[in-house]
């Protein structure tokens, strides 16, 4: 192995998939990608017919994650966050990517930003109550904004300083992109299911999907049980990544004209809508609203579960 | 709480962003883009020891494979050509000397022998002109994950010249802990060598004059490494690893010969050297590489000792200065200090018998030698790579004079220093 990659302190994911069937009529692939248990539900019973798609899924997945991991120094993400200021000329793939970045930027009147990530250097919600200095966050909000770069495709310049990261979505998408790969080579129904962020491109013959969202952090209500035919679903919630001290919870979502959490988010909001990207930046919008997520929600007329 | 409502704007705008994102124009490209990159890194290395002794040219191409999942293929061709004059292991005299080239049959002139002589004025130090030498080596290694946290690569090694053929392979084995924070490694190596020198390998400590020679000889390399790598910090990464190697067979230089010198330094005659059959190697080397924001510094000790009582001290330091732009500078330096070993002398006495084993290679001297560099290095594109890299050897034994009358004055071990440039691209594609 490379100093490099050994240098690169994170987890690469493991390069390892099963298949397994489940009941009569399904088959289940699964794999560990982005931090996050994937599972690929087919609709058959034929273990051999899935073998190739098996391998085909945890490909695109382990792409998706090499190609744009932040914590990974071989990233895309990471030579744009290397380059001082230079500019960067990306593939057609990236400059879609930051396309969908700058657009969100724009639908959310910059609440959602893909610069945001440099608040984790002094953020670390661990369940602790280390909140930062008043000071400390000041200090980086001019490293904070989208507008600050400079993007014309294909080239990104990115300020001294600033960072990108499109952790925001990766998971989304690769959820989508997976799920497009698969259905170009089978003909059956298909769900994609990363970590409670899910697509489908069809209901299977006998019943629709059966999903259960993981809700955790509340008492009640631990798990969402609802039924799924086809398009995508995301939650975004607070879960386990917040601080509190003298009683007052501080979440993980954070406004970037601050630097500071986003009061009275819900603790957790799933929103079903065309695709997975679609469905996951929905349930961001709705957390950056803080107090108005719901009323939010029912203004974009999506289908959502929100909990307080 | 389902409501059956039109889209809002944000909503269809979102839409409309999501469906280009996860368009076939995209998606076709992304498929395309399946990042398996072709390594292509291609070095031209020139070497050149001053006072025109050895020079070489050196061409390296090798190719790596990512096959992805950490599945790496990684092969190496290198050819060099090695020419001009090189210390035979005879002291300077106050008189010519005359030797014969390696490629003779005999050292004198006889009708269906080749003869090929060179003779040394006074005070030089003896060198063969005739020297030329032209290598082919390769290499590949297999690298690949084993389960989750294992990786085990294995590869083999091959180079051929007209005077010396070596095989080796080799597997090592690294297992990770501590979530990637640790890493142990450990491996075995094994290499097998067959000397044929020009004219014959000379019999071990047999008289120059009486031209003995016997046929090819071979030897054999075992080696074993045990190492930690372990990330400190976020910025610093440090590496323990502790060799052994032995070698058992002909570790004879069948070209070097030392003088033998009557009590007031006049050359009596020559002998060929004669080393031990086996050689035990200890290393052990300690890197760390530690990153302050772009900058890189990379600082290694090693402390060698092996079974000749040769024991060596390197401290090596490499700073990679980012200077933006995709330029980057990497002064170097290196310090390498060795004693010499048991059986090494500058010459042989006439009025004692001869030991068993003796040498005066130079390269088994106590000597200090010193490199200072500089390389420059461009990146290109996203994955291109260029540099150069200047660099100044210099090679300093402690042995350099003796107190024998016919040798006052002269320089029986000169200095040696040489040039090294490096000529580097990488490609991925």
């Amino acid at each position: 192995m490379s100093t490099a990659a050994r240098m690169a302190v994170a987890a690469p994911s493991a390069p390892d998939f099963q298949i397994a069937v489940r009941g009569d009529a399904l088959t289940a692939v699964c794999f560990t990608a982005m931090a996050s248990p994937c599972e690929v539900l087919l609709e058959t019973a034929d273990m051999q017919e899935v073998a190739e798609l098996a391998r085909a899924a945890a490909h695109e997945a382990w792409r998706i994650e090499r190609k744009f991991s932040r914590y990974r120094e071989d990233s895309v993400v990471s030579e744009i966050n290397r380059s001082e200021g230079n500019p960067v000329a990306v593939d057609q793939e990236t400059a879609a990517l930051i396309d969908y970045a700058a657009q969100c930027h724009a639908l959310s009147e910059g609440r959602f930003d893909v610069t945001s990530g440099v608040l984790r250097g002094c953020w670390r919600f661990d369940g602790s109550d280390r909140v930062p200095e008043v000071a400390a966050v000041a200090r980086l909000l001019p490293l904070i904004g989208f507008e600050k770069l400079q993007w014309r495709s294909p080239q990104i310049t990115v300020p001294p300083g600033m960072e990108v990261d499109f952790g925001g979505f990766g998971k989304e998408y690769a959820v989508d992109r997976v799920l497009a790969i698969l259905c170009t080579q089978f003909p059956g129904a298909v769900l994609v299911n990363f970590g409670g962020d899910l697509a489908s491109n069809c209901a299977p013959t006998q019943a629709p999907w059966q999903v259960g969202v993981e809700r955790p952090g509340t008492d009640r209500e631990a798990r969402l049980l609802l039924e799924f035919s086809r398009g995508g679903l995301a939650t975004s919630g607070d879960t386990h990544r917040f601080l509190e001290r003298n009683g007052t919870r501080y979440g993980h979502i954070l406004d970037v004209r601050t630097g500071w959490p986003v009061p009275l988010v819900p603790r957790s909001v799933t929103v079903a809508a065309g695709s997975c990207v679609e469905a996951g930046m929905l349930a961001t919008f709705a957390m950056l609203q803080g107090r108005g997520a719901e009323d939010f929600l029912e203004a974009q007329g999506v289908r959502y579960w929100s909990l307080r | 709480m389902q409501l059956k409502r039109p889209p809002s704007a944000l909503h269809l705008g979102l839409m409309a962003a999501s469906c280009a994102l996860l368009s076939p124009a995209a998606r076709v490209q992304a498929a395309d883009s399946v990042e398996q990159p072709f390594e292509l890194d291609s070095a031209l290395l020139y070497y050149k020891e001053n006072s025109g002794r050895v020079q070489t040219i050196e061409p390296v191409v090798s190719l790596k494979k990512d096959f992805g999942d950490q599945r790496i293929l990684g092969g190496t061709f290198t050819v060099d050509s090695l020419s001009g004059a090189t210390p035979n292991g005879a002291l300077p005299s106050r008189k010519p000397q005359t030797f014969a080239s390696p490629s003779s049959t005999s050292l004198i002139p006889q009708p269906g022998k080749k003869t090929t002589l060179y003779t040394i004025v006074p005070g030089n130090l003896p060198q063969d002109p005739h020297f030329k030498e032209q290598r082919f080596a390769g290499d590949a290694d297999w690298s690949q994950p084993l389960g989750l946290d294992n990786t085990l690569s294995f590869g083999g090694h091959a180079s051929t010249e007209h005077d010396f053929d070596s095989l080796s392979v080799h597997t090592d084995y690294s297992r990770d802990f501590n979530e990637k924070n640790t890493t142990l490694s450990a491996g075995v190596s094994e290499e097998y060598d067959q000397i044929h020198a020009h004219g014959g390998n000379p019999v071990p400590g047999s008289d120059y004059e009486l031209y003995e020679h016997e046929g090819g000889q071979t030897k054999t390399v075992s080696g074993a490494l045990i190492g930690v790598t372990q990330i400190m910090a976020r910025n610093w990464l440090m590496d323990l690893n502790y060799t052994y190697d032995h070698s058992e067979g002909y570790l004879t230089d069948p070209y070097r010969i030392l003088s033998v010198l009557d009590p007031l330094g006049s050359v009596t005659g020559y002998r060929y050297e004669n080393r031990p059959d086996s050689r035990g190697r200890q290393g052990l080397y300690w890197v760390n590489k530690v990153a302050f924001g772009t900058t890189v510094l990379d600082v290694s000790y090693r402390r060698g000792k092996d079974s000749w009582g040769i024991g060596s001290d390197t401290v090596d330091a490499h700073l990679r200065i980012d200077l933006g732009r995709g330029v980057y500078l990497e002064p170097h330096l290196r310090w390498y200090h060795q004693s010499a070993a048991d059986f090494y002398d500058l010459y042989l006495s006439a009025a004692t018998p001869a030991p068993q084993f003796m040498s005066a290679d130079p390269r088994l001297a106590a000597f200090i030698g010193t490199t200072a560099g500089l390389k420059l290095g461009v990146t290109i594109g996203r994955y291109g790579e260029m540099s150069l890299r200047l660099e100044e050897y210099e090679q300093r034994p402690s042995d350099q004079s003796s107190a024998l009358p016919q040798l006052q004055g002269l320089n029986l071990n000169p200095n040696l220093t040489a040039t090294i440039a490096q000529l580097s691209w990488r490609l991925q594609f």
